[in-house]
């Protein structure tokens, strides 16, 4: 998957005042690639996700997701694109509280109309990749916060996603915890070949980035 | 709908004939529920003035509504005092209990029949001695009927009620059956005209002068139900939309991972059906028992009584009405916050938490 944005801009309005949280990105991602955005918070990086995410709409600007205008697509196509395509972890995990792990992992899988013989599977399958083999039949209050991260990157590879957006995937977590969630993604990235973008401020997530974009007052800049 | 049920099937008594009885009497299809007295010697005098009348039978009908000195909104017994030649005129051809017994057929006798109802309350057997008003009664049979009134009645012969309720020679109804051929309204007109202090009813207009009054009780009750249809709505989707709201993340998670709008509208939808499952299940088991226990308060019947009559007080097609009611209700009241959880955004989510 290609995702490509020219002039991407989202403004807010704020009472009476207006605000750009991203101002004229131009970012482009390519297969495989493990991209980190790194800024402080209110810089514009959760904005930009959810956009690069198709999670939202731009004020002005286009995202091409494989040469195609996403403002041109529907919402069923982009939620379509959400599902099959794109794999979503969030700072604070997101899971549903009354599924368990495996259903919490079952779930985009089942939304995708996969027969349940193969969510099973798969889903047992990836909590064992994730190391949680054995809190299947946990629920997300009965876990800790690093092994509910590890059930929502599990749930984001459910349905062998090209790309993987994870927004301060590491922000709630302590810093061994954070390491070894680091270690999964990148893990991921080079085995499943899965493209991951992170917005960030941890460094240790930095130093394993292919490309590495700073993002400050809603404007983005390549650093390596 | 019970009530209305109960009012409508008085009028099988007395069928196709006049009832006659005081003009100032109030009169709820066959059941005088004032106690206008006249002579029991005006049947006599109708019989023999009217050349049109067949028959005219004096009847006694007792409504018990003063029991133990409370005043009781439902009429908890009755007592009908009828001839004994002509029992046939009220009952028709009523059997009795397992054809245990007999109808009492001596008129100075204290032979009566009691009501099933009656009967299980009180211990009452065929050959029993029983106490009214200080009388000693004898029973001669059960009536074995699914009418409510006579399964709340006791039936005797016309003098023998006459002397326990001090109606000396006196009765407040009586019914005229006209010859072959000739109508009641005819036969009514006829006699309101002789006698200037009855009022002589035919089953039409007893129907009629009730219908009003049915109308009005079935208003009240769709008038009631569409209160309770209308608050149910508004409760069920105000305590839907706070679900939702509170679960805002979950639903904008749903959204960012892609879940059909179809999924999200069901899955809220589903819940609300399963609350009118569970809470339609609830209802008509606490509202049943509650419905026995106010009746039973009521009438003074004990309320185990009522159970082996269950299904004929509340029957299973009303359970399925409400029941069918209540879902559809929480489907209805699911509807808004349902679109409301299709309208959750991931990215609207998170900006207004952090």
């Amino acid at each position: 998957m290609e995702i490509k944005t020219i002039d991407l801009t989202k403004t807010y309005r704020l009472g009476p005042s207006e605000i750009t949280a991203v101002n004229k990105v131009n970012f482009e991602v390519n297969e495989a690639k493990f991209v980190a955005i790194v800024g402080p918070s209110g810089s514009g990086k959760s904005t930009l996700l959810n956009l690069v995410g198709l999670n939202d709409y731009p004020t002005s600007g286009k995202i091409f997701i494989d040469d195609a205008d996403a403002s041109l697509l529907s919402s069923s196509k982009r939620r379509k694109i959400r599902l099959f395509r794109m794999g979503f972890v969030f700072q604070t995990f997101n899971l549903l509280p009354t599924l368990t792990a495996l259903e919490n992992v079952e779930l985009p899988m089942s939304l995708a109309d996969k027969p349940q013989k193969e969510q099973r599977e798969k889903a047992l399958r990836l909590l064992e990749t994730v190391g949680l083999g054995k809190r299947l039949f946990h629920r997300p209050k009965e876990l800790s916060m690093g092994e509910m991260q590890r059930v929502a990157i599990a749930r984001a590879l459910a349905n062998e996603p090209e790309i993987i957006i994870a927004d301060e995937p590491t922000g709630e977590l302590d810093s061994k915890t954070a390491k070894e969630i680091i270690a999964l993604l990148f893990d991921i990235n080079r085995k499943e070949k899965t493209a991951v973008i992170v917005a960030t401020h941890d460094e240790k997530i930095v130093d394993v980035a292919d490309t590495i974009y700073t993002i400050q007052d809603g404007r983005l800049r390549l650093e390596s | 709908m019970r009530y209305t049920s109960v009012i409508e099937e008085m009028n099988v008594f007395f069928s196709g004939q006049v009832m006659v009885v005081s003009k100032d009497t109030i009169v709820i299809q066959a059941i005088p529920i004032t106690r206008g007295a006249f002579p029991q010697s005006l049947a006599e005098e109708i019989k023999g003035n009217i050349k049109e009348v067949e028959k005219a039978v004096p009847v006694l009908f007792i409504t018990s509504i003063n029991f133990e000195g409370i005043i009781q909104p439902v009429p908890p017994n009755f007592t009908i005092g009828i001839p004994v030649e002509d029992w046939g005129l009220i009952l028709g051809l009523t059997p009795l209990k397992g054809n245990v017994g007999h109808y009492p057929t001596n008129e100075s006798s204290n032979e009566v029949l009691v009501g099933a109802s009656l009967a299980d309350q009180y211990n009452w057997t065929v050959n029993k001695e029983i106490r009214v008003n200080g009388y000693k009664l004898n029973v001669t049979g059960i009536l074995d009927t699914k009418l409510a009134i006579l399964n709340r009645s006791i039936i005797m012969p016309l003098k023998l009620a006459q002397k326990i309720y001090t109606y000396p020679k006196s009765a407040n109804i009586i019914a005229v059956k006209p010859i072959e051929g000739y109508s009641q309204k005819d036969l009514a007109d006829t006699i309101e005209q002789q006698i200037s202090y009855v009022q002589a009813l035919t089953e039409t207009e007893r129907n009629d002068m009730i219908q009003p009054v049915l109308a009005q009780v079935e208003t009240w009750n769709l008038g009631i139900q569409a209160v309770i249809f209308i608050m149910s709505l508004i409760l069920v989707m105000t305590v839907t939309l706070m679900s939702v709201s509170e679960r805002r993340r979950d639903f904008a998670t749903l959204d960012a991972m892609g879940a059909p709008l179809s999924y999200v509208f069901r899955v809220v939808i589903f819940e609300t059906s399963l609350i009118g499952v569970l809470g339609g299940i609830l209802g008509i088991v606490f509202g049943s028992l509650a419905a026995l226990v106010l009746a039973s308060l009521y009438t003074n019947i004990p309320l185990a009584m009522f159970f082996p009559t269950f299904y004929e007080i509340i029957p299973p097609f009303y359970m399925c009405e409400i029941f069918l009611a209540v879902v559809f209700v929480c489907c209805l009241g699911g509807i808004i916050p349902a679109i409301n959880a299709t309208r959750m955004r991931i990215a609207e989510v998170l900006r207004a938490e952090y």
